[in-house]
């Protein structure tokens, strides 16, 4: 058993006819990928891994985090529009477009209109800077 | 006729329930058969794990809070307002407000409270990171302490076997306190001494709840010239004197009493009157397979309002959740509640300001202590940030 403070004697480890099976096995399991070299390139990846595991600190995994939050986020709130409003669409008569345009006397179907002009305002914003190309100095 | 679920707490148990819920019924509820409610008596959802970083300076308000309502799905009707009382046998509950609700199902999710009152002495002189005030005027005393004794004590509920919240609390925020004093470099003039009360659920005179943890807490605290002590059952504090009595005998004296308070359920289910618990502890009888209110098969609870011997911790919620959503719409649409909880919980134990340590146990295996981690760290604080408001919202 581990423990998380004592680690086990090495060479008893080793003497253990468990762990020659196990070695045994996983020398077996991994020939193909030894033979190949291909082992190698797991190697470079578990070393990149560590690489990064060593370079992150506090600053980087509440930033991660933080993307991560923001992305789902985005996301589920959009995935929740989306089946509500398929769920209401999908179970009504198609409105006429007088009934469509009665819709815009609910305050909140304005706001999500608002919302919709606000981030295409946005989205525009955005392009316009990609437009703008500064002059070679 | 339209069935109604209600949930009551938008803590971690009830809002994962809620959002799952109507995940889960989603077909009845767009045909209106069924409604899902939540009921909470903030509008406010709280990461309450993050209250122990607070006292460390760690987290910032904003940063351990969301509004619930942004993270409900938009088929939960949810309703902020308190639950004053349970009638479990007419299956309807009454709010601040004056409503009150009808259902066909419930959930309790409502937590618990600590209460240092209980203790004479201890909510004058002790401190405790469990809410989010109390953590802060722990960290201005850890901010500053030059010199002196810090003092770590655990209470119990009296019930049998049933457990403190967040089982391995004291030991991270023991190993945090000593990080800490290091990195203020004032370790070597402040004494840190962890003691642990004889009874601990089904354990006699150890230092952890689990017996193999318990084996390696020694090793752990030499290391770091921890002094713990077993066989210390706080009883009562002295604030003047700023001494610490066990019902033991033992006395010990300190600058900074950093304390595991008693705590008990929430008002509303201890006034139920269906609680067996000692010392109107309040705990809600629960069945530990099905997660039924015992004589209110209508009825399941979950989270730290419980009484089994699981711990009080997020990491129980989310594995109770889907059994409760599971055995629910069986019942709706078979009539039987096969789902089982086996007690699983999971968790990263914090392991000092750096390291964490994955673990996970049920009803009948202990967790198997593993060496801690950067990797468990970093997993810890990225569900801290990240992860946490992914599972809130039923992602995870
Ligand atoms: C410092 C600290 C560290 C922790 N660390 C961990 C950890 O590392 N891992 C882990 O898994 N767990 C941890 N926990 C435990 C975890 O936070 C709790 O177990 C979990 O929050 C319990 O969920 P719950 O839904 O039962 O109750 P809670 O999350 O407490 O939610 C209860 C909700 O009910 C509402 N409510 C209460 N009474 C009423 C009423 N009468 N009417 C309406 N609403 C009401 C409250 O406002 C609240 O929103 C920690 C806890 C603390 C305090």
């Amino acid at each position: 058993m581990l423990t998380a403070t004592k680690p086990q004697d090495a060479a008893a480890v080793l003497a253990d006819p468990d762990t020659a099976a196990g070695l045994r096995d996983l020398a077996e399991h991994l020939a193909p990928l030894l033979q190949t070299r291909r082992l190698h390139n797991v190697v470079d990846l578990l070393s990149a891994t560590s690489d990064f595991i060593d370079m992150a600190d506090d600053q980087l995994t509440q930033k991660l985090a933080k993307a991560f939050e923001e992305v789902v986020w985005a996301g589920w709130s959009a995935g929740n529009a989306l089946r509500s409003a398929s769920a209401t669409a999908a179970d009504s008569e198609p409105p006429t477009l007088w009934q469509l345009s009665r819709q815009l006397n609910d305050p909140e179907v304005r706001r999500g209109l608002f919302f919709v002009i606000q981030l295409l305002g946005a989205v525009g914003r955005q392009v316009a800077l990609e437009a703008e190309i500064p002059e070679d100095d | 006729m339209k069935k109604r679920i209600v949930i009551v707490g938008g803590g971690i148990g009830g809002t994962m329930t809620a959002n799952n819920m109507v995940s889960k019924l989603g077909v009845e509820i767009r045909r209106n058969q069924v409604e899902v409610m939540l009921i909470s008596n903030s509008p406010w959802h709280y990461y309450k794990p993050a209250f122990m970083y607070v006292a460390f300076d760690m987290y910032h308000k904003a940063e351990l809070r969301r509004k619930q309502a942004t993270l409900l799905r938009p088929e939960v009707r949810f309703v902020v307002d308190e639950v004053e009382a349970f009638e479990f046998s007419a299956s309807r509950l009454h709010t601040r407000s004056g409503a009150h609700y009808d259902y066909d199902y419930l959930v309790v999710s409502t937590g618990c409270l600590p209460a240092p009152e209980r203790i004479e002495g201890l909510a004058e002189a002790g401190d405790h990171f469990y809410q989010f005030e109390p953590a802060r005027r722990l960290a201005q005393k850890l901010r500053t302490i030059e010199r002196g004794r810090i003092f770590i004590t655990v209470t119990f509920p009296k019930t049998p076997d049933v457990p403190h919240q967040c089982g391995i609390a004291p030991i991270e925020t023991t190993l945090m306190v000593d990080e800490l004093l290091r990195r203020r470099g004032v370790r070597d003039r402040v004494e840190i001494l962890y003691t642990y009360p004889s009874v601990s659920q089904l354990l006699r005179n150890c230092l952890f709840m689990q017996k193999q943890t318990c084996e390696v807490l020694p090793q752990i605290f030499s290391d770091r010239d921890i002094h713990f002590k077993r066989g210390f059952t706080l009883e009562r504090v002295d604030p003047d004197a700023r001494v610490a009595h066990s019902s033991e005998g033992d006395s010990e004296d300190f600058d900074i009493l950093m304390s595991t308070p008693p705590i008990r359920a929430v008002d509303a289910v201890i006034n139920s009157g269906v609680s067996e618990a000692a010392e109107d502890e309040g705990w809600l009888p629960t069945n530990r397979r099905s997660l039924q209110l015992k004589g209110h098969p209508n009825v399941y609870c979950m989270g730290d309002t419980v009484d089994l011997p699981i711990s009080k911790a997020g990491g129980s919620c989310h594995n109770q959740s889907p059994v409760i959503i599971d055995n629910i719409a069986f019942d709706l649409r078979q009539g039987a509640t096969p789902a089982v909880y086996d007690g699983r919980v999971q968790a990263i134990a914090q392991m000092g300001l750096e390291a964490g340590m994955p673990l996970w146990y049920d009803y009948d295996q202990d967790v198997q202590p593993t060496p801690p981690t950067k990797v468990g760290g970093l997993m810890r604080k990225t569900f801290n940030r990240g992860v946490y408001w992914a599972t809130a919202r039923g992602l995870v």
